[in-house]
């Protein structure tokens, strides 16, 4: 590679989009100089996916301009932002997973000989690696690396293209906390030797701090603050981030003595859908009134184990016991021993896009008394009077309870969920990542509804990506690696650092 | 993205009207959708009728003529109608599940082969009533296996049940040529292959009053009872939750595998009653003639009725209509007799294409959805 | 007939079965592997099938020439195929519901214009003498090969290098596997898609012209019975390498020709049977390979047939 480019600066000035009738992004305005390391915050919704897609040319804006290099610049599709040297880490990878490593790279490259002389591209990748302050596998397809393999990969693959400006999007959210620090270090040595700009969306504070120059903050689509890091306290990050909203006070953690054991989780073993082993002798008991959390870096088992518990997914070995008796997880059952569910992405996993919030809302009680006349008649009148009660109740958002669950906003579809599992008797509750994607008062909200069913004497699994959920919500911490439970520990006894360890598999 | 921390977050104003509005808009886009659909289909039909010379208008008023403008081209109408009624049905239960299962061709043809095999030793015998009641649970039930096995491969098994029934169709149209090429065709019948005829006093008779034969009173009742089935019983809501999200149904504890096997037995045993009346009521015996796309034309009434049993009755009128129409527009208008086949293929297009505007016209849904990441 | 004469009539019939009978297979079985690497189904080959074997007959009865008849039938393969992937780029639209669609609908075309040529008889394929070496009159019959055929084994190897060494071959998988990440670099997905489908129709399209100028030779509305479908079910067997998609057509060519070949030794009985052979082998191997974890982890990401 010849004529190579040093980093580049880049400012986004009065920048706007408008979908709909809803304004997205206010005449927002960033500014990046080149060589230096950047931080974008902002809470879910706030505009920060926008504002790079407007940057690279995923939407068009309905206002403002972006200048790289001080130049004003037409970008109006993402390969003509490759052209300008800006590229993009996704925070869902966008390598194929079936092609290797040096075909995802050079299938990347915008221009290039239609037949490919495999022999000079080995090389050539070979010679690239070697003047680059990381590798990565590149014979093996994509499917098979780890998750910080491919965000390597991936970084990889954006100065392969030689983009001197590089957005990462949460670009940590898939990565031990220490393969996050070694990405975020390695990125940051390339920013000081100015070889690359970097643009990294998050809302990780430590990470901030740690790593990044400047920052600027967005808000319900609009510019909130900027400043450097050196010289901003976390605590104006976050008033920045959150504004004056009001948020409900959670729930008190109620101590609770001696409570029995509730779920008795005893040798399960299940396999993911390609026959791979998914999880593999996981042991594990909750008592009334805990919230166990389960840390993890995705992809270590934990969704299996929660498929397994609500019956998504067989289980090969093992056994499950609710206070003392076999539990298997049929409607029935579920009903019996009261065991209810908070799963993540309810859209995919706990609701009907098609059909209404009334008849999601009724998928506990459509086959009982007053919705069931004999156990198979069904009467509409009071399945939407209950849905309606509960509506109000829980503050759903919803045109009406006719409306289909999927016009729903995220957090709404959460909160139907929410009321359809825990408006009754909780015995048992399996929550997974409850609060992916949703905004700060929904999140807040939903965790304190999962405090409040433990304060009743619920025992709560919580599965989260999120280490600081756990470390909130959580009365034990029990890490899954590689289908394995690696490690339990009372929270009061454990820290970030350990359980960090044991996520990335290298526990002492 | 959202505002429920604003005072307002609670639905509580207007529930009712805006229900009951939001009840009828989804209703008409249901109705407008597909009768916008069939008129763009004549359209082009016209255009290409036009192409070739022919007359649009003449078309159009000999399917009136064929299929509903005498008395004798109504029974006509009617006696193709009830068969697809029900091969309709085998398609719209399981889509209620999310299963595209077209198989209703072969369910037909193995049912009324079973109809008439378990006839064979009967006919004659004095005692008819009892040799009907055998006939019609050997179609139901054989009817049933064969979409339930369906069913089953594409539960445990994973076998894509799009593929699976049309494969199963080819089957049943060897299996039942294999006998009745065979080992029970009858050799007093100097026509095509067949199995032995019934008497034709044994034959199922008319409804009263009308030139029809009792299987259209047992499609329409069919239809109503599976409407009733899956709209207004609890059995019926399980499967749509099933079929609108597996993985939601499994975490609410719902029999899943159990469910799609019930709906994929009934789905064929609707496909097998239909073959039970051609061959009670219409030929008599099983031959190819079994075979004469009233299954195809099933998959196309099932999806224009947008898979609502109740709609299936008019839409396989409709299409009734034009089968029995075929002939007198073949006669007169010098049409080969796949012209049916054409205009059913070219409306299925069209239809299908025309799914893309549910929930994007502003008129049926007021408050479109706004894109947003 | 003594059973050594026997059981050698029947291998050579079986021979030249499989090799007559797999040309179609291979061809439409090659066009739906390229439809599905681009994360799309077509199930309507079947009807592409029809209209190729129609066209192909008109136009070599009309021109005189099999070979432009040939190149008519994937010209109409290639706009059914255009018409597929322009209905599915529509938003909400199922795809395999299209493929039914196109299925009835490329069947009514043919037979609605191919009433005039059931009767008339059009210039048919030549073929080329492999077999003289054998000097086994049975054995040089069964190895009268048709160039169709040969360009059909030549065109799997070809995508399978393709597939690997060419970057349209690299874009095509990506954009099967990935939609996100064929975005991603600004490859235009809806296109790709379009240009795969048409070109897999033109495949199947040529597959149908293999039906009724060379084997069995004849345009007639029972041409085909499902080989278009079955071939749709062989690529998930062959698990979407083209390779494989050569041996499977294969195997399917000497399972149809199971019937004729046990008639030719006056094996009558079970004749209807053997016809229905090659769709229970298809349901087996349905059987067998859908549900197998390899099938899962080879198909291509975006492809809603194994959802």
């Amino acid at each position: 590679m010849t004529g190579e480019r040093r980093a580049i600066g880049l400012e986004a000035v009065k920048m706007r989009k408008v979908f709909g009738g809803l304004v997205a992004l206010d005449d927002v305005s960033l500014k990046v100089p080149a060589g230096t390391f950047h931080a974008l915050l902002g809470e879910n919704g706030a505009g920060k996916s926008t504002l790079v897609k407007c940057i690279m040319g995923f939407y068009k804006p309905d206002g403002g301009q972006v200048l790289v290099d001080g130049r004003q610049s037409a970008i109006a599709n993402p390969r003509e932002a490759a052209e300008a040297g800006i590229g993009m880490v996704y925070q869902h990878f966008t390598l194929v997973p079936s092609l290797t490593g040096a075909e995802n790279l050079v299938v990347s490259r915008p221009r290039g000989r239609q037949i490919i002389d495999w022999k000079a591209e080995h090389a050539a990748l070979e010679e690239f690696l070697a003047r680059m302050p990381f590798r990565a596998p590149l014979d093996k397809p994509v499917h098979m690396l780890s998750a910080g393999e491919k965000q390597k990969l991936e970084i990889l693959k954006q100065l392969f293209l030689d983009q001197r400006f590089i957005i990462l999007d949460e670009p940590t959210s898939v990565l031990t906390p220490d393969e996050a620090d070694e990405v975020l270090g390695l990125l940051r040595g390339m920013t000081k030797r100015g070889d690359v700009t970097v643009l990294m969306i998050t809302h990780k504070f430590r990470e901030v701090q740690a790593f990044a120059d400047d920052l600027t903050v967005l808000r319900k689509g609009g510019y909130a603050g900027a400043g450097k890091v050196a010289e901003t306290p976390v605590d104006a990050m976050a008033k920045m981030m959150i504004g004056d909203t009001q948020i409900r006070e959670r729930a008190a953690r109620v101590a609770q003595k001696d409570a029995p054991v509730t779920l008795d989780i005893a040798g399960v073993c299940a396999d993911a859908d390609d026959g791979r082993v998914a999880i593999d002798g996981i042991n594990l008991k909750i008592h009334a009134g805990e919230i166990v959390g389960i840390a993890g870096v995705s992809g270590n088992g934990q969704s299996a184990l929660v498929e397994v518990l609500s019956g998504q997914r067989p289980m090969r070995e093992g056994q499950l016991t609710i206070k003392g008796s076999d539990f298997i997880p049929s409607r029935q059952s579920m009903a019996k021993y009261k065991v209810f569910g908070l799963p993540e992405e309810p859209l995919k996993n706990a609701a009907v896009p098609n059909m209404t919030v009334a008849e999601n809302i009724a998928f506990r009680t459509f086959d009982q008394p007053p919705i069931a006349t004999l156990g198979w008649w069904l009467s509409a009148g009071p399945m939407r009077k209950r849905a309606q009660e509960l509506i109000a109740r829980y503050r759903v958002k919803t045109p009406s309870a006719d409306a289909p669950i999927a016009a729903l906003s995220g957090g709404n579809v959460q909160r139907a969920v929410l009321a359809r599992e825990l408006s009754g008797e909780v015995d048992v509750l399996i929550v997974a990542n409850p609060c992916f994607g949703l905004d700060f008062a929904s999140v807040e909200e939903i965790r304190a509804q999962i405090m409040d069913q433990r304060n009743r004497g619920a025992a709560v699994l919580l599965v989260s990506e999120d280490l600081d959920e756990i470390l909130s919500l959580s009365d034990r911490v029990a890490v899954m690696s590689e289908g394995k439970i690696a490690y339990v520990e009372e929270i009061a006894k454990t820290d970030r650092a350990t359980i960090g360890h044991h996520m990335a598999g290298h526990g002492h | 993205m959202t505002d429920i921390t604003s005072p307002q977050s609670a639905s509580t104003h207007g529930i009712f009207d805006s229900d009951w509005m939001i009840r009828v808009r989804r209703g008409s886009e249901a109705l407008a959708i597909p009768l916008a659909a069939l008129l763009v289909s004549a359209l082009l039909f016209s255009i290409f009728l036009l192409a070739l010379g022919k007359s649009p208008a003449q078309f159009f008023q000999l399917v009136w003529l064929g299929g509903f403008g005498t008395a004798f081209s109504w029974s006509n109408t009617l006696l193709r109608a009830a068969p697809v009624m029900l091969t309709a049905l085998a398609v719209a239960i399981p889509a209620r599940l999310g299963l595209t299962m077209i198989g209703g061709e072969g369910a037909l043809v193995l049912g009324g082969f079973t109809a008439a095999a378990i006839a064979i030793p009967l006919i004659g015998s004095g005692a008819p009533l009892f040799m009907h009641i055998l006939m019609f649970a050997g179609a139901l039930a054989v009817g049933a296996a064969w979409v339930g096995l369906a069913g089953a491969l594409r539960q445990f098994r994973g076998v894509n049940e799009t593929i699976s029934t049309l494969l199963l169709s080819y089957i049943a149209i060897a299996i039942m040529n294999f006998f009745v090429e065979g080992a029970l065709r009858d050799p007093a019948d100097p026509n095509k292959p067949s199995t032995k005829a019934l008497e034709s006093a044994e034959m199922i008779g008319k409804l009263p009053g009308i030139d029809v034969h009792w299987g259209l009173a047992f499609a329409v009742v069919a239809c109503v009872a599976v409407y009733i089935l899956m709209f207004r019983t609890t059995f019926g809501f399980a499967c749509k939750i099933a079929g609108g999200n597996a993985r939601a149904a499994l975490a609410q504890g719902l029999p899943v595998g159990r469910l799609v096997i019930v709906a994929t037995l009934i789905a064929g045993a609707c496909a097998g009653m239909a073959g039970y009346f051609e061959v009670a009521a219409v030929h008599g015996k099983a031959n190819a003639s079994l075979a004469t796309g009233y299954g195809f034309t099933g998959i196309l009434v099932a999806f224009l009725a947008r898979q609502h049993p109740l709609a299936i009755m008019p839409v396989a009128i409709l299409f009734g209509g034009i089968a029995a129409a075929g002939g007198i527009i073949q006669r007169r208008m010098g049409l080969p007799d796949a012209t049916v086949l054409l205009l059913q293929g070219m409306t299925f297009v069209v239809l299908l294409a025309s799914e893309t505007f549910y929930g994007r016209l502003a008129i049926f849904n007021p408050k479109a959805r706004t894109e947003r990441t | 007939m003594d059973a050594g004469l026997a059981l050698s009539t029947v291998i050579a019939a079986m021979l030249g079965g499989a090799i007559r009978v797999t040309t179609p297979f291979l061809f439409v079985a090659l066009g739906e592997m390229l439809t599905e690497r681009s994360g799309r189904i077509n199930l309507g080959l079947e009807g592409t099938l029809v209209l190729g074997a129609m066209t192909a007959y008109a136009f070599s009865y009309g021109t005189g020439s099999p070979w432009i008849g040939v190149l008519a039938a994937g010209c109409f393969g290639f706009l059914m195929g255009t018409l597929h992937a322009t209905i599915c780029r529509l938003p909400g639209v199922n795809d395999i519901a299209v493929g039914i669609a196109l299925m009835l609908f490329g069947t009514g075309v043919a037979f609605f214009f191919g009433k005039p040529y059931i009767q008339p008889t059009a210039p048919r394929l030549p073929s080329i003498s492999l077999g003289a070496w054998t000097g086994d009159p049975r054995f040089e019959q069964a190895l009268q090969i048709n160039p169709l055929f040969l360009i059909g084994i030549a065109l799997a190897i070809f995508l399978a290098w393709a597939l690997k060494n060419t970057r349209m071959g690299l874009v095509l998988r990506v954009t099967g596997d990935s939609e996100a990440a064929a975005r991603a670099l600004g490859h235009p997905v809806m296109l790709i898609r379009l240009l795969a489908t048409a070109v897999g129709g033109f495949f199947a399209g040529v597959g149908g012209a293999f039906l009724s100028l060379y084997y069995p030779g004849s345009w007639n509305e029972g041409l085909s019975s499902g080989q278009g479908l079955m071939a749709v079910a062989l690529v998930i067997f062959a698990r979407w390498d083209p390779i494989r998609c050569l041996y499977a057509a294969l195997l399917f060519g000497a399972a149809g020709a199971l019937g004729p070949a046990l008639q030719s030794i006056g094996v009558t009985q079970g004749y209807y049977f053997f016809n229905a052979a090659p769709y229970i082998l298809t349901l087996f191997l349905m059987i067998g390979s859908a549900g197998s974890k390899k099938a899962l982890r080879d198909a291509p990401g975006e492809l809603s047939l194994t959802r």
